[in-house]
């Protein structure tokens, strides 16, 4: 999936939390945003999943201004987006794969292959012996397994990924960038990753947008 | 995940709540189902009634005969009469057998002394029956009592029509206040489950597919307390169905209407999930605004 924002700010009363935000995701392309908290990271995912909408400029999916888009356009483009959110967002009462099965439900996967994919994805992110506990019963760190195997469910176009790595600790920090260069590469899907990891970002040669007080910095 | 195994789950985490839409739709079902039947057995009543233009003129005790045929002869004598039946105090006592015979109790202590020879007149005007009833009622040595249906067929008509108002007014009033209930009920779920419709949201959920598992569990409640309410009535109007016809006698009130009553449950279901889906929409409609 292709993201545009173009003169992108974003206002919430009197604090601007973004302001004249220009880049691009091409397809397949993997990218970065970092920057200290209340940078605006947060915010710039939330237009993307179409959350909120900018105060100016436009925010493009597939050429789909997110801005103007009915609710169904909305809803149709969040189905091909898997998102990880930074503090997990898991059905309390539902266990891990009935979490991710709620996701393939709401993409419309075929019933026939749900199962599989529900088995492939976790044994992925190495949650089988946890398949089957719920979140409370989950470690942060398997909290955050069983979001990026919802996320990787569905096939998505573009994942996006607010802090994964905050509370994994550095071996599971780097299996799930290694998982996520992985879809990447294979299946050619966009990646926006926030995090505060210098250390992931200088392993990986890609593009990052570093956010300063709603404001673009730099752009590698 | 399917939209049943999600209402379901809904049903199981909120018992009591779930419970409550149930018995309320019960109770308005029981009710309705109820009213129906008794308006069914009130309009046998009336028809009984309507359809025998009947005066019963009671005669008093120890009458020689000549009296008596004297008197059936001035009946003969009007216009428009069918049928003159003369019911002495030992056929009183048969039909009386006859009518309680299920019930030994009511005939031991009975004899023919103790009932009143009566003509039954019956005519093919019921005009004329008002002519008889007030030229018999100034024959005070000779009748004891007129039974003219004229009034009867008025109470009668007065009962059945405020039995029927009444049974309209409850079953709006309980069939509302499910409505409300389902609603609120639906609602309650609705902002017990804020956070996994908002989570289904950002997964790129519609609102219908986030709205259809709780508009299922309205239906549910519907359809199971259209189908519990009429049948715990239908069970116990089959349970008393015969001292019901014994007390009714020899009018059939409970009737043997299998078509009747199978349309009666059929329509009352599809009532029942009208009601549930209509206040499942109207909670969720309330509620899912994001």
């Amino acid at each position: 999936m292709k993201v545009t924002f173009n003169n992108v700010s974003k206002n919430f009363g009197i604090i601007s939390a973004l302001k004249d935000i220009n880049f691009n995701v091409n397809k397949g392309e993997f990218i970065f945003i970092v920057g200290p908290s209340g940078a605006g990271k947060s915010t710039l995912l939330k237009l993307i999943l179409g959350q909120i909408k900018p105060s100016s400029g436009s925010v493009t999916i597939d050429d789909i201004d997110l801005g103007q888009a009915k609710k169904n356009q909305i809803d149709k483009i969040r189905r091909k987006i898997g998102v990880i959110f930074q503090d997990y967002q898991l059905i309390a009462d539902k266990s891990v794969e009935e979490n991710i099965s709620l996701a393939l439900d709401i993409v419309n996967y075929p019933i026939q292959e749900r199962q599989s994919r529900i088995d492939e994805v976790i044994k992925k992110v190495n949650l089988s012996s946890r398949r089957f506990l719920f979140p409370s019963q989950l470690s942060g760190g398997e909290m955050q397994r069983a979001a990026l195997a919802r996320a990787l469910a569905i096939k998505p176009g573009l994942i996006l990924a607010d802090e994964p790595t905050g509370n994994l600790d550095i071996e599971n920090s780097w299996n799930l960038i290694k998982l996520l260069k992985d879809i990447n590469e294979q299946y050619n899907t966009s990646v926006i990753m926030t995090t505060h990891n210098l250390d992931i970002i200088d392993s990986l040669d890609k593009k990052v947008i570093k956010l300063r007080n709603g404001e673009m910095e730099t752009k590698r | 995940m399917n939209t049943t195994k999600s209402t379901w789950h809904h049903i199981r985490r909120s018992p009591f709540q779930s419970l409550t839409a149930i018995l309320i739709m019960i109770i308005t079902f029981f009710l309705l189902t109820t009213f129906l039947v008794i308006s069914d057995g009130m309009s046998s009543v009336l028809k009984y009634f309507e359809t025998k233009p009947e005066v019963t003129i009671y005669l008093k005790d120890g009458l020689d005969k000549n009296t008596m045929d004297n008197l059936q002869k001035e009946l003969s004598n009007y216009p428009d009469v069918k049928e003159i039946k003369f019911i002495s105090k030992e056929k009183a006592l048969a039909i009386y057998k006859e009518q309680n015979k299920s019930n030994p109790m009511l005939t031991e202590m009975v004899t023919a002394s103790i009932l009143p020879a009566s003509f039954e007149v019956s005519v093919s005007d019921p005009a004329v029956l008002e002519q008889i009833a007030q030229n018999f009622s100034a024959k005070g040595t000779v009748v004891d009592e007129i039974i003219y249906q004229k009034d009867m067929i008025t109470s009668i008509l007065k009962w059945t029509s405020i039995i029927r108002k009444s049974g309209i007014i409850t079953v709006s009033v309980t069939a509302v206040i499910s409505f409300l209930i389902i609603s609120v009920i639906i609602g309650m779920k609705i902002t017990n489950r804020k956070e996994e419709i908002n989570i289904s949201r950002l997964l790129g959920a519609s609102k219908h597919y986030v709205k259809k598992s709780f508009l299922l569990e309205g239906i549910f409640y519907g359809f199971f307390g259209g189908l519990v309410g009429t049948a715990i009535s239908y069970a116990l109007f089959y349970k008393f169905s015969q001292q019901i016809n014994t007390f009714f006698q020899p009018i059939i009130f409970i009737r043997d209407n299998y078509s009747l009553y199978g349309l009666i449950f059929l329509g009352e279901i599809i009532l029942g999930i009208i009601i549930g889906y209509t206040a499942s929409w109207f909670g969720s409609k309330r509620y899912i605004k994001f």
